[in-house]
């Protein structure tokens, strides 16, 4: 999976926030992952440990929120969270909409892979 | 004491590939070159469909042939005497569109009319990364199982066409190659879907009438 090149885009773009903003420590940051992009937070995690050891982002608290899907639907105009069943070991159903069956719907969320925010420490 | 700042940083990983991707388009566009990413899963019949169009097509094809380790897709590729790329991915299940951007350069484009690109065989991954063709290809066979197109939707949504592939050997695995054309106009209503054997030929030609579709649309 692709875990390994997101974590290190990811860790990428956080030391370039962070050295633009003349950090010498980066405190927290937060990511938002949508449900769609396959990615598993704990694997994702992971890797940015891997990938962050020598770093000034070594100790910061890495907050992962999953954005869930969301969908438009073209049929009934629904606009909201798709169904999706604890027990579906199909995803077709995050492709419909829940309140028609209807299947021409749009995404509208859970396909992000984003860094939201940073806490960094500078010098005064 | 240090000063501490909260800053917001808004940089999304995807969107960043999508910039990268509408660059890629607009070096093809300047080309005149049409471009399809062709995805589906490991052995579902991918080079063998590019083998086939080289030889039936009368377009100037060029190929990236993405592929984990080995250069072995684009090998097959090089007999064909066309213009090929081998884009060795490392250890990622999927191209992107920086990947893409560096194999450009190394294709002659303005000696080609049409570009492959075979991404890594792969069903999931994929779905996530724009590369900055045309038009996406899924292709998947009877012998990854008849489920395949439910199982993994999002391909599908975001793909422009699909072939359903081996249909020579749909009665021996036991697979309904006419639920899999189904499944996938469930997930993706306004899809043309091929039933195709690149073994017999069969499907072949409407393949290339709609790639020629695309193409003049483009
Ligand atoms: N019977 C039959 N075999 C096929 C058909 N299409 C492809 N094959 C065979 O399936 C095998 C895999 O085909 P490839 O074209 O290499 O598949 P691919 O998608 O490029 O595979 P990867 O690049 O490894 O992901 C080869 O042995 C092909 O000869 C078909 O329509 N019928
Ligand atoms: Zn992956
Ligand atoms: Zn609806
Ligand atoms: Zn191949
Ligand atoms: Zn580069």
């Amino acid at each position: 999976m692709h875990e390994l090149s997101m974590a290190n885009s990811m860790v990428e773009a956080i030391l370039d926030t962070a050295k633009k903003n003349d950090a010498i420590q980066v405190t927290e940051a937060v990511l938002e992952v949508g449900e769609l992009t396959m990615l598993n937070p704990e694997q994702l995690r992971f890797m940015m440990d891997v990938l962050r050891e020598d770093t000034i982002l070594k100790d910061a608290e890495i907050i992962i929120n999953m954005i869930p899907i969301e969908i438009e639907c073209e049929s009934c105009g629904f606009k909201g969270v798709s169904k999706t069943d604890e027990e579906m070991d199909h995803l077709m159903a995050v492709a419909t909409c829940p309140k028609c069956d209807n299947t021409r719907v749009h995404i509208i969320q859970g396909q992000e892979c984003n860094i939201k925010t940073i806490k960094i420490e500078k010098e005064d | 004491m240090h000063n501490i700042a909260s800053i917001d940083v808004e940089q999304d990983i995807i969107q960043a590939n999508d910039k990268l991707a509408y660059e890629n388009r607009r070096i093809l566009d300047e080309n005149n070159v049409f471009a399809v990413d062709l995805v589906g899963a490991v052995g579902s019949g991918k080079t063998s469909l590019l083998e086939k169009l080289i030889d039936e097509m009368e377009d100037d094809i060029g190929v990236i042939a993405g592929d984990i380790l080995s250069k072995f897709d684009a090998k097959r590729i090089e007999d064909k005497n066309v213009p090929v790329k081998g884009l060795n991915t490392g250890k990622e299940c999927h191209l992107d569109a920086h990947l893409v951007e560096h194999a450009l350069p190394d294709i002659p484009l303005e000696d080609i009319s049409i570009l492959f690109v075979e991404n890594v065989g792969n069903l999931i991954c994929p779905a996530d990364f724009n590369l900055g063709t045309h038009v996406r290809t899924v292709i998947i066979s009877v012998t990854e199982g008849d489920d395949t197109a439910e199982k993994h939707p999002m391909i599908f949504k975001g793909a422009d066409m699909a072939i359903v592939n081996k249909v020579d050997l749909a009665d021996a695995v036991g697979a309904d190659a006419d639920k899999m054309v189904k499944d996938v106009k469930t997930i993706n209503p306004d899809i043309p879907v091929v039933k195709c054997s690149l073994k017999t030929g069969e499907g072949v030609d409407e393949i290339i009438a709609l790639y020629k579709k695309f193409q003049s649309k483009k």
